[in-house]
């Protein structure tokens, strides 16, 4: 074979192999579905399960939030979809709201959710067209979940337990 | 050297290692990049690759020699040096007294060898001892120490090891692939240091020998 043609593919298998070495040193992907996902969100041909996803909204709309979250994982597996990944921050918000306190851990796992979610929108901006949701964006819901982990004056105060869950 | 195993064989291995070498294998996964020693280490190690002639950069990056030829010289540099840095974190320990020992020990063992000059094969022996005894210590002599798992007789003088060293001996549990992992990508490495494109050997014989006989009679 041609020098020029070992060299040329060597040079481009290289440099492919060096770009997916870096990029999972980036990602830190922890399953198999997360590597092949966001390959392929990286050529733009990711898609959710999209029955998965309609599962997991029936759920959310019943209050069954862990099964919801269940399926939007199933749906979402590799991670890659900020529409899901908001959709699984709502719901441990909304498992984790309390009208006396709120259910820290929950609220920490939200927060790491709609963190995902917003690196994954597009310009970090995620509107979610719901009717059903109180909070539409992932700044909202991000704001919300922030301050139920943030200790205050205003947590002792009596009137709290009037407030409503978004 | 070949086209094939210079633009190939040299980068797909090399990289390999810094891909292995990188993993942290616990509850989960997790690629961590090199320390910043590691670099230092690496940075040794690849100037005493060059000085024992183990490495010929001239035969990698050269003007008489293509573009496209001394890019893929360019790859297979910058992924020895990354491969080196990895195998070099990987091997040391992760905290205390086994981390400040095999990190001094690297160091001086590789000035040692800067300063030595030895020729390739010598430098490649004395790599794979070095290698493979920081791999034996880390993932054999310390894991054991370290393993909280076994009997409760074993559990006992694990914690008075502990107890009598302060802590500064234990390193975190490691899972039992990590070992595994660890060996493969050392032999690799060391493959590929084996498979590098050499200078020509150097004379072992003194100036002297070299001179023509009738140069040293007296006219």
């Amino acid at each position: 074979m041609n020098d020029s043609v070992v060299r040329g593919a060597g040079l481009g298998v290289s440099l492919l192999y060096a770009t997916a070495i870096g990029w999972l040193y980036v990602s830190q992907p922890q399953t198999v579905a997360q590597v092949t996902g966001g390959l392929a969100s990286m050529v733009g041909a990711y898609e959710i399960d999209r029955q998965a996803f309609d599962d997991g909204l029936r759920f959310f709309r019943r209050e069954q939030y862990s099964e919801a979250r269940a399926a939007f994982a199933r749906a979402d597996s590799a991670e890659r979809d900020a529409r899901t990944q908001f959709y699984i921050a709502y719901s441990y918000y909304r498992e984790g709201w309390g009208r006396v306190y709120n259910d820290d851990a929950l609220f920490a796992r939200g927060l790491a959710a709609v963190d995902k979610a917003i690196a994954l929108a597009p310009g970090g901006r995620l509107v979610v067209d719901d009717v059903d949701l109180q909070m539409r964006s992932a700044d909202e819901l991000r704001g919300e979940l922030q301050r139920g982990l943030t200790r205050e004056a205003a947590d002792f105060n009596p009137l709290k337990v009037f407030r409503s869950r978004k | 050297m070949s086209p094939g195993r210079e633009a190939i064989v040299l980068p797909l291995l090399l990289l390999t290692v810094a891909l292995l070498a990188g993993a942290d294998i616990g509850t989960s996964v997790a690629l961590v990049p090199p320390s910043l020693f590691s670099l230092v280490l690496a940075t040794m190690l690849v100037v005493a690759l060059v000085r024992s002639g183990a490495l010929d950069p001239l035969r990698l990056l050269h003007g008489s020699r293509s573009p496209l030829a001394n890019a893929n010289g360019v790859v297979v540099l910058v992924a020895l040096f990354a491969a080196s840095a990895q195998v070099l974190a990987m091997l040391t320990p992760r905290s205390g007294l086994p981390l400040f020992f095999v990190d001094v020990l690297l160091f001086v063992l590789l000035l040692n060898t800067l300063v030595a000059e030895p020729d390739r094969v010598r430098l490649l022996r004395s790599l794979a001892v070095t290698l493979g005894s920081a791999l034996i210590l880390k993932f054999v002599v310390l894991a054991a120490v370290s393993n909280p798992s076994g009997g409760r007789m074993s559990r006992v003088v694990i914690a008075l090891f502990d107890a009598a060293t302060f802590g500064s001996i234990t390193q975190e549990v490691q899972s039992p692939a990590s070992g595994y992992l660890a060996f493969f990508a050392t032999a690799i490495y060391l493959a590929a240091l084996a498979l590098l494109p050499a200078a020509a050997p150097r004379s072992t014989h003194g100036g002297l020998a070299r001179r023509a006989p009738d140069a040293l009679v007296p006219r």
